[in-house]
């Protein structure tokens, strides 16, 4: 059997179109993100619990009286949890995603009910859109695209169009035909007879293929945070990143008071638009007594939109509503307001050095923002000028494989660190263990498994490909691929009960200072020579910002420095990043003084 | 008023329709074309229906009746064969014109009634107007109308489900009316009724036929309801026409076995009427004494009950009161019991 290569075909198309058709994913990309900004800005406007009354009108006209009242209770519980801003960002994902998906998924379903064959064809196109798993389509999405919303709308778009087509299809087939012969018996005209008989029987499968959509939108949220899409998405993403329950909890509890929310909704909208809904709703109405019926109670169409129209004007009346959105302070200094973005991964010498910078920048007038970006995503947002630099790129050997493939479209910026160890490390109380070579013939103890960390990282490939072979491990263990976070929890729920563990770890990090671990040693130099924490820059922006670059470039921190940095900001806790680098500030005058001055 | 007429009206389903009517035209059978995959629906169907009349098309299922139904009003092209209305040739008109057609001149009514269930009663009735383009007063005005003549009145604001089926079949009916169709197709309409409400019904629709005029093609598998509705009656068996006559005709001269077996479940005592049975005005019954007489159009049912009480034979009066002919009791016995052979002796008889 020769070796197909479907693969290199995917890349080598990924790259064709992006050579070739940049212009139209430009196109695209900037009608999504009118739409999205456009959307987000009059969601973000009103004060969050203005908002969430409105929300509560409308469910009170949709529902009743008990949804009304669990919808503010929900979402004042978003607000309250500090998370109401990501969560509109959210909800301005979804919707841009589910308006587009529908603009699409409708008139194709139309199609492929009228036409056996186009159904057919469809099939198998829509199989593969809703199987492939979303994470490899989202990286050509960033090449395409860019990081931010739009590959994830994109991603959502793709993900949740099959649904969409085949409750339209079903909805559209499953009217009786009897019914179209007979409103064509009556000389109706193929297009009217889709309007008046078609559609509005078809509506309540349509409406549940809208919520479909809008549910799977949902659930690829965290995935298009993952690629800088922001709000909960990103909240979650970063909760993973930081093992951080607690924000992970809120974060997630949120999407889900959304996601029920948005179901509720779409289905009391389902049964209010399609004729025959409404009266099955009216019957079961008529019918309720008691306390059923106030909590049922729903108000005339009237009263809701005065209920919505008061609460709107008290909006203006106590000016809730935000400005335009220009930033308050920033303008003075060098910056003058420029916008900069910097790309992170959430690892901890990547969240020190990145919020470090942001503060430094913002000081001297510059306005930053910082993506939290998964490791390929990263590169190509830099190698496509999206992303301005980044400052924790293991150089040159964790992440060789990625500077090979985008290293001439990016600018390295040189060292502010180094030199740095990946290496495998075990317990202290693992008291045999004290060089790779002592793990030869104890992979029981270890149930052959060494945990790993992120498969993307350089260092699993390094791992996998030469230590063990060095070691002659290979066999006896299996090198187990998973996150940082799942590595950290791993090696904390081991020491907890004193069991055998090796895992993948890299200096400098604070699991050092907080576990009592040994590295272990590598006589035989598998690991290669350490690497220099590098900061890279897109093409261009040493031109662009000059002296930025020039503080980039002669930036350092030592070793007492970094750690000092990541235990400030491991104590200070969840979104207090920036706070935290202050008060380290503060403490390091130096730091900013020596940083940020043109020599 | 028009003449509706079907011409050598051939439909084939499956690939190369063409190529399977020379077949049939040339004498295979309907096995032989099915074991290519293809499927003779009607298979050389002539007749032609008098303004006002109401022609049944009477089968079994899959006998084809409803193919060719809905050849009448262009739903299904003919594969061969003409389909002449109004001195049209349906078969001829472009897809808009026939739109028009159907939205005019014929109007058609359903098995399963097929009333939208968005619309309610009202809006049911008036669809055919609405399609036609009417305003909404007018078709409002003229669809109530059209269902207080199929005796719904005060029905206007309910909706289809919450109709029993004969009320469903009502509004059928008055959607088909309100358009002021000449033609009416009415698609085994009553099949899906109790047999109360379908007898309700078929009087409901003689008396609309009656006072409207309408010219009507009436599907139906129940030899019954045909002989009850039909002035004129088609049977069909595999697609094609195997006999054509008034109801009369195919009790007492079923034209092969396949009719005659049918004909036997049939009620004749209420298909079969006087005139059928009656033999000369000169065969003994004397005019004068007074005894009750019976109409030519009288069924044989009533005609029993007559004769159970007159002591010779019943006469049958023309409409001017003229004597036209008299009835037996033992040739009323023998009609109903299908036996036409003449009495024997008791000997012969058991054997």
């Amino acid at each position: 059997m020769p070796r197909l290569n479907p693969g290199a075909w995917a890349d080598s198309a990924v790259d064709f179109l992006q050579r070739h058709l940049s212009w139209l994913f430009d196109a695209v990309s900037a009608v999504v993100t009118g739409l999205y900004d456009g959307i987000h800005a009059v969601l973000s406007a009103p004060a969050p619990l203005l908002l969430a009354g409105l929300l509560a009108v409308a469910a009170w006209w949709l529902r009743g009286l008990l949804a009304a009242v669990l919808a503010f209770a929900g979402l004042a519980l978003v607000d309250s949890v500090g998370l109401w801003g990501d969560a509109m960002a959210t909800l301005s994902l979804v919707l841009v995603a589910t308006l587009a998906t529908l603009v699409i998924a409708v008139p194709i379903g139309i199609q492929a009910a009228r036409s056996p064959r186009l159904g057919a064809a469809l099939r198998p196109v829509l199989d593969f859109m809703q199987t492939m798993p979303a994470m490899v389509y989202l990286i050509p999405g960033v090449v395409f695209f860019g990081i931010g919303v739009v590959p994830g709308i994109i991603a959502t778009i793709v993900f949740a169009l099959p649904p969409g087509v085949r409750m339209t299809e079903l909805g559209i087939r499953q009217v009786d035909p009897e019914l179209v012969e007979a409103a064509d018996a009556f000389g109706t005209t193929p297009r009217k007879t889709l309007l008046r008989v078609q559609l509005p029987l078809a509506l309540p499968t349509v409406m549940a293929g809208v919520n479909q959509v809008i549910m799977l939108g949902l659930s690829m949220v965290v995935i298009a945070g993952m690629v800088g899409g922001g709000g909960l998405g990103g909240a979650v993403y970063k909760a993973i990143g930081n093992v951080d329950i607690g924000l992970g909890f809120e974060a997630g509890l949120s999407i889900v008071i959304l996601a029920m929310y948005l179901d509720r909704m779409t289905a009391a909208l389902g049964r209010q638009v399609s004729p025959t809904g409404r009266r099955t709703l009216a019957r079961a109405r008529s019918a309720a007594t008691g306390a059923a019926r106030l909590w049922q109670h729903r108000p005339q169409p009237a009263y809701a939109v005065t209920a919505a129209t008061v609460l709107a004007l008290l909006a203006g009346g106590l000016h809730t509503f935000g400005g335009a959105g220009t930033g308050t302070a920033a303008a003075a200094g060098p910056g003058k307001g420029r916008t900069l973005t910097i790309g992170y991964i959430p690892w901890d010498e990547g969240i020190a050095s990145t919020y470090l910078w942001k503060e430094l920048l913002e000081r001297r007038g510059f306005r930053v923002e910082a993506r939290q970006l998964e490791l390929g995503a990263l590169f190509t947002g830099l190698a496509g000028g999206r992303v301005d630099f980044q400052t924790d790129a293991w150089l040159p050997v964790t992440q060789a494989s990625y500077w090979e493939k985008y290293g001439n479209r990016i600018d390295d910026l040189g060292a502010w660190y180094g030199p740095t160890s990946v290496e495998l490390t075990v317990p202290s109380y693992m008291k045999d263990v004290r060089s790779l070579a002592d793990l030869k013939g104890k992979g029981d103890r270890f149930k052959g498994r060494i945990i790993g960390i992120e498969p993307s990282a350089g260092a699993m490939g390094i791992l996998k490909e030469r230590v063990l072979k060095e070691y002659g491990l290979e066999g006896e263990y299996e090198v187990v691929d998973g996150s940082t976070p799942g590595m950290l929890a791993e090696l904390q729920r081991a020491q907890a009960k004193q069991e055998p563990v090796v895992v993948t770890l890299w200096s400098p990090h604070w699991a050092y200072a907080s576990y009592d671990l040994r590295k272990l040693e590598d006589p035989r130099k598998a690991w290669g020579r350490g690497d220099g924490i590098h900061t890279l820059a897109r093409k261009g922006f040493a031109e662009d910002e000059p002296e930025v670059a020039a503080w980039l470039r002669s930036f350092k921190l030592d070793e007492k420095q970094l750690t000092g940095l990541e235990a400030k900001i491991q104590a200070g806790g969840k979104g207090k990043e920036q706070e935290a680098v202050r008060a380290w500030l503060a403490e390091h005058p130096e730091v900013a003084e020596a940083a940020t001055t043109t020599a | 008023m028009s003449t509706l007429q079907a011409e050598h009206v051939y439909k084939v389903f499956g690939r190369r329709p063409g190529a399977a009517v020379r077949a049939l035209r040339d004498g295979a059978s309907r096995e032989e074309l099915r074991a290519d995959g293809v499927t003779a629906a009607v298979i050389d169907a002539s007749f032609r229906v008098e303004p006002g009349e109401i022609f049944v098309i009477m089968g079994l299922s899959g006998s084809g009746k409803s193919t060719l139904l809905r050849m009448l009003n262009g739903l299904l092209e003919p594969t061969e064969g003409r389909i002449l209305f109004d001195g049209r040739d349906l078969t001829a008109l472009s897809r808009r014109e026939l739109r028009h057609v159907r939205s005019t001149k014929i109007s058609m009514v359903f098995q399963h009634f097929a009333l939208f269930p968005h619309r309610s009663v009202l809006e049911n009735a008036a669809y055919g107007l609405e399609v036609q383009g009417v305003d909404r007063a007018d078709r409002e005005r003229r669809a109530a109308e059209a269902l207080e003549l199929c005796g719904l009145s005060g029905w206007q604001d309910s909706w289809p489900d919450e109709l029993s089926g004969g009320m469903q079949q009502r509004v059928g009916l008055a959607r088909a009316l309100a358009t002021d169709a000449d033609l009416l197709l009415m698609d085994e309409s009553f099949s899906a009724l109790d047999p109360l409400i379908r007898r309700d019904m078929q009087d409901q629709l003689l008396e609309l036929q009656k006072t409207l005029g309408k010219t009507i093609v009436f599907i139906t598998h129940d030899l019954n309801e045909a002989m009850r509705l039909g002035d004129g009656i088609a049977v069909m068996r595999d697609g094609r026409i195997v006999q054509q006559g008034t109801a009369e005709d195919i009790l007492t001269r079923p034209a092969d076995d396949y009719v005659a077996s049918f004909v036997q479940d049939v009620d004749r005592s209420r298909v079969l009427t006087a005139d059928a049975v009656m033999t000369g005005p000169d065969t003994g019954a004397g005019c004068s004494c007074g005894c009750p007489t019976v109409t030519a159009d009288t069924p044989l049912a009533d005609l029993c009950a007559v004769s159970a009480r007159v002591p010779h034979p019943v006469a049958v009066t023309g409409t001017d009161g003229v004597v036209v002919g008299t009835v037996a009791q033992d040739r009323l016995v023998a009609f109903i019991g299908d036996e036409h052979r003449a009495p024997v002796r008791c000997e012969e008889a058991a054997a």
